[in-house]
């Protein structure tokens, strides 16, 4: 038996209808997840829905415009909050993975309370999908980390929750997204903590600067290749700032620089991964143009840990 | 047909559901202190893996004792399921001495119908602390890897199965048949 999206849609539309009896709000950072369960909402309550997007300061280079595009294509009453400042000053200091993960859970309820207010909803539907809630642990299973939809909810919380995907993984949730025409069907999975769990250590606008840049080369670099048709596209692939110094040579001149560390990986729903045998050529260029194009970093380093037993973020 | 997932609080409980759904049978994932009785007209159980220590402190079992006594039907216990299965029936389950995270090679030794049609090598997933270091009386031990000796084993009798390694993740090879394979056998437990 294959998973019938056509279905789902229809059953969950229904199911939206009956949870939700007046209006509801949608936190939608635009990637695949949220945008689905979005447009699943917006089928199920039209105008009775607001689709609320945080620029949180931590997203990938040019995402906000982009996100700002998926909105608008996607038909749903939206509103972009910029919040970048409030974001960074929360995580001022803040080095623990898991902190940081609470503070950017408890945030965006923080901000998304007073727009349902406004908007006159009682009602928060979310994105989450299975390696969410498994992940975030509870009763017997432990806890890998704090998804900040799940175990990031603060326990004051007055929106009720509506979570349509949360018996789907990502391979499900894209066969979702085809049958409901969502044009970011295929993008790679991006944590909701976005880039601040890929900046290992204490987050700041700098640090982050520094990895969405890496980050933009690796994307870059490997669909590139991909279109070359020297690798297939991984799962997913991007960089993570390691807050490790060493030494270089620029220029005749001792310097003493930043570490960037590659991530890509082969997996199907995000429970079980592989590192992907990105070519030698490929994994040079990446290099190459880090170093050179990214204001002190000095080093690359490929990670080639599967998961289990690392996970494939790095926080 | 119908077969229930116990879950005692593994990452890939919910794999098992979704690949049993795939297969075409219904499943429910239960809480592991389900009374038995509560597990009536089923046509076989899945006792999942999860974070319990078996080894070092089985109390998180919840019922599944109860399970392997009282079930009556067929039961695959994976992971900490099966080294609970070992231990319950008499066997043994301590912290392994190489424990195993992720790629691993399996070498089925035995012929049996948990591995039917499947190659005799092939790759598995692991993701363990502890193993069975002592198969409980009345059990063979199907299958090995490097570095652990039990990777599955069975009842010599009764339709009661072990594995060590996770057929239900998707870097493991040929999961979804040891799955139907298993199923075959709740079709027809004797």
């Amino acid at each position: 038996m294959k998973f019938d999206a056509e279905a789902f849609i229809r059953e969950q539309v229904g199911l939206i209808r009956n949870a939700v009896p007046g209006r509801a709000i949608i936190a939608c950072s635009g990637g695949v997840d949220s945008t689905t369960a979005a447009v699943l909402a917006g089928r199920a309550l039209g105008d009775r829905l607001l689709a609320v997007y945080v620029d949180t300061g931590l997203m990938r280079k040019d995402e906000t415009a982009d996100v700002e595009r998926t909105l608008q294509a996607l038909g749903v009453n939206h509103r972009i909050l910029r919040a970048a400042d409030e974001f960074f000053a929360a995580l001022r200091g803040v080095s623990d993975p898991e902190k940081k993960r609470t503070i950017i859970g408890r945030k965006f309820i923080e901000l998304f309370e007073p727009e349902a207010t406004t908007f006159g909803a009682e009602h928060l539907v979310q994105g989450t999908i299975a390696p969410d809630w498994i992940e975030s642990g509870g009763q017997l299973r432990d806890r890998i980390k704090t998804h900040h939809n799940v175990a990031g909810l603060p326990a004051d919380m007055k929106l009720k929750l509506v979570e349509p995907l949360r018996d789907l993984y990502k391979d499900e949730v894209r066969a979702v997204a085809r049958a409901l025409g969502v044009r970011v069907a295929e993008r790679q999975p991006f944590p909701g903590p976005a880039l601040a769990v890929r900046v290992i250590g204490e987050v700041t606008p700098e640090r982050v600067a520094l990895v969405r840049e890496a980050s933009a080369i690796v994307e870059d670099e490997v669909q590139a290749a991909a279109s070359r048709g020297l690798m297939p596209l991984p799962w997913q692939y991007f960089a993570v700032l390691v807050p490790v110094q060493t030494v270089g040579v620029h220029g005749d001149l001792r310097v003493y620089g930043h570490t960037v560390a590659v991530r890509a990986v082969e997996s199907i729903d995000g429970m079980s991964a592989t590192y992907s045998k990105i070519p030698h050529d490929v994994l040079d260029r990446i290099s190459t143009r880090i170093t050179n194009e990214v204001p002190g970093v000095n080093r690359v380093v490929y990670d080639i840990s599967n998961k289990p037993p690392a996970t494939i973020e790095w926080e | 047909m119908r077969v229930f997932v116990v879950d005692n609080g593994g990452q890939w409980t919910h794999r098992e559901w979704r690949v049993l759904k795939y297969l075409g049978v219904e499943t429910k994932i239960v809480p592991n202190d389900t009374p038995v009785g509560g597990l009536q007209d089923l046509d076989g159980l899945v006792l999942s893996g999860g974070a319990p220590r078996v080894g070092v402190d089985p109390s998180k079992m919840g019922r599944n004792g109860e399970y392997l006594d009282a079930f009556g039907g067929p039961i695959l216990g994976i992971c900490a399921g099966h080294q609970f299965m070992a231990k319950h029936f008499g066997g043994e389950a301590a912290p392994a001495k190489v424990p195993e995270f992720g790629k691993s090679l399996l070498n089925v030794r035995e012929p049996d119908v948990l591995f039917e049609g499947l190659p005799d090598r092939f790759e598995v997933w692991e993701s363990h602390n502890d193993e069975v270091t002592v198969l409980p009386p009345g059990f063979v031990g199907l299958a090995s890897s490097p570095n652990c000796s039990v990777q599955a084993m069975r009842h010599r009798s009764e339709p009661i199965f072990g594995l060590q390694f996770h057929p239900e993740v998707e870097h493991t090879q040929f999961g979804g048949e040891i799955f139907r394979n298993f199923l075959k056998v709740c079709e027809n437990p004797r």
